[in-house]
């Protein structure tokens, strides 16, 4: 015996497909009404018919519509008017969902971590273009200590005299036209305010990734976290790579061609960044990568499912690892 | 027929003007994407570009009659796999017409807000359309739309398992000798299937075992690695 159930009807039907009991609903509903019972069946709840036939019926098993478990028979099928309450409620409901996928902080992180990864490669550039352009004019001036105070202090200047005296260089042989000022000017403005627009976005992406992978942050620092679970395509997904995954993220190019042609695999992607990888020598850095790469997934697994966030006394349990690790092996191996 | 610029109605509303498709507009003076908007003896049509959509490519490289590759105008289809609405469009200037004269419904299901976002803007110009944000493979959630089973389905979702997905999707919504078509994409699957040609022969075989396979045909050069499937149910 089956509780066959639809958004708007619900019915009882043994074996061979004769109704026991039925409950019609072939009044009208408001898109509203609709929309409520739409969402009721997609979460797997019953429509209040099933629910009276189900206390009249308590070993009916409820299946939806269109199962392949149930008998031949006809159905009460919604009526146009119905259909026609029922669609637009579906694109209601799909409106929703859309505008729901904002509050969905993987999208929100990534949007933020490519913003600053794209901002960063047009600062660079302009950056270089801007130091070139103002050794042509005055090629005594050095830059190679402090290239992002260059922009900086053109802001408030209105010549380039000005700045010759500011960095304490002979004036320009030929002077730039004033038009030609204007110019260099604005692009020395746009580089320093890319330097604030940086540092914004990277402040927005420490305070997310803080909330979001708590442990992760803790244990690699919230930039290096971010960019993991953003290359995993989001923190949900992220929990559940191995560790052996999380070690290579962002090696995609080695780690194929490994498998492809065999050449060695790469030791660490991403990870790389962190300093317990990168400032260790050498022969360790594989070493200390897997086992980072298996506490990175742990942490991350945490952070997904809601447990107690890693703190100080977790990451100084790593750091000693770490340290561990390094005392271990500190002399290169014999060839 | 290349080459020839015979226009050749493949439906009330479809028509093909050499290596060209043309659908009339049912929203009339807008172009979805940027398509060209062409006037034919006072009807405005959109060009349906077959290097965007898998059903356009079908219908141009059949072998057979292009008509079947298309759902009765007017009925409730279902569409797996939507994307961002260029063949939903076309399907819909097909199935509904304008202000759903022909009283047609065009279900489509994704699983991608994003894609969603271009398909609620479109249902809100295109009555007929009904867009769902969900699982291809959970039609527990979303299946009380489609009331009674169609006659036409269509399945492009580009992840492994394509062709498990469409034999369930068939079994539960397409009716007795309907048509099933099914946009596969070789690079989906996983590598150790083989290459496309084996993906292809691999899928032609299970297909075979649950449905009347009608005709593969091989989308090269419109779209690589990918192969359009039209089934029949038995």
């Amino acid at each position: 015996m089956w509780l066959w159930y639809s958004w708007q009807s619900a019915a009882v039907v043994n074996e061979n497909g004769d109704f026991l009991d039925i409950e019609v609903n072939d009044g009208n509903f408001s898109v509203q009404g609709a929309k409520e019972r739409l969402q009721l069946v997609a979460q797997g709840n019953l429509p209040p018919e099933a629910k009276l036939l189900l206390e009249r019926f308590p070993e009916a098993k409820p299946t939806p519509h269109g199962s392949e478990t149930l008998p031949e028979a006809s159905y009460p099928l919604p009526t146009d008017e119905q259909q026609m309450a029922a669609d637009t409620a579906a694109l209601s409901i799909a409106e929703e969902g859309v505008a729901m996928s904002a509050g969905d902080p993987d999208r929100r992180l990534e949007h933020l971590l490519r913003a600053s990864d794209e901002l960063r490669t047009l600062h660079l550039t302009m950056e270089a273009r801007l130091v070139e352009w103002i050794g042509l004019f005055l090629p005594r001036a050095r830059f190679e200590g402090d290239r992002s105070g260059l922009a900086k202090s053109m802001v408030a200047l209105s010549s380039l005299s000005e700045l010759a005296l500011l960095l304490d260089v002979e004036p320009a042989y030929d002077d730039p036209s004033t038009s030609e000022w204007n110019a260099l000017h604005d692009w020395g403005c746009m580089v320093a305010n890319q330097r604030r627009q940086l540092d914004r976005l990277e402040h927005a992406i420490r305070e997310s990734t803080e909330s979001h992978l708590p442990s992760v942050s803790a244990l690699v620092g919230p930039m290096l976290a971010a960019r993991l679970c953003v290359e995993a395509h989001g923190r949900a997904r992220f929990a559940r790579l191995p560790a052996g995954t999380v070690q290579v993220l962002g090696a995609e190019k080695a780690f194929f061609s490994h498998i492809r042609s065999g050449t060695p695999p790469p030791k660490h992607g991403h990870i790389f960044m962190h300093p317990w990888i990168s400032r260790s020598p050498r022969w360790v850095r594989g070493k200390i990568a897997r086992m980072l790469a298996a506490k990175i997934s742990i942490a991350a697994r945490i952070d997904a499912f809601e447990g107690t966030a890693w703190g100080d006394d977790e990451v100084d349990e790593v750091e000693a690892k770490v340290t561990a690790i390094r005392n271990e092996f500190s002399q290169p191996p014999r060839r | 027929m290349a080459g020839s610029r015979r226009k050749r109605p493949l439906s009330h509303s479809v028509l093909q003007e050499g290596r060209n498709l043309w659908t009339v507009n049912a929203n009339p003076g807008v172009a979805v994407r940027g398509e060209s908007l062409r006037k034919f003896r006072g009807v405005e049509h959109r060009r349906w570009d077959p290097n965007r959509s898998k059903l356009a490519a079908g219908l141009l490289r059949t072998r057979k009659d292009p008509s079947i590759l298309l759902p009765e105008e007017g009925t409730t289809v279902l569409y797996l796999g939507a994307g961002h609405g260029t063949t939903i469009s076309h399907l819909h200037d097909h199935l509904c017409g304008q202000d759903n004269e022909s009283r047609g419904r065009l279900v489509a299901v994704d699983l991608a807000p994003r894609f969603l976002r271009d398909l609620t803007y479109l249902a809100h110009q295109r009555p007929g359309l009904v867009p769902v944000l969900g699982d291809a493979r959970k039609y527990d959630a979303w299946g009380v739309l489609v009331p009674s089973k169609v006659n036409w389905l269509f399945q492009d979702v580009a992840q492994a398992g394509q062709v498990d997905i469409f034999l369930t999707a068939t079994k539960r919504f397409l009716a007795k000798g309907g048509i099933g078509l099914l946009s596969l994409k070789a690079a989906s699957e996983r590598q150790q299937d083989g290459n496309e040609n084996e993906v292809f022969a691999k899928a032609f075989d299970q297909l075979e075992e649950h449905v009347e396979v009608l005709e593969h045909i091989n989308l090269t050069g419109f779209e690589d690695q990918h192969a359009l499937f039209v089934v029949r149910m038995r």
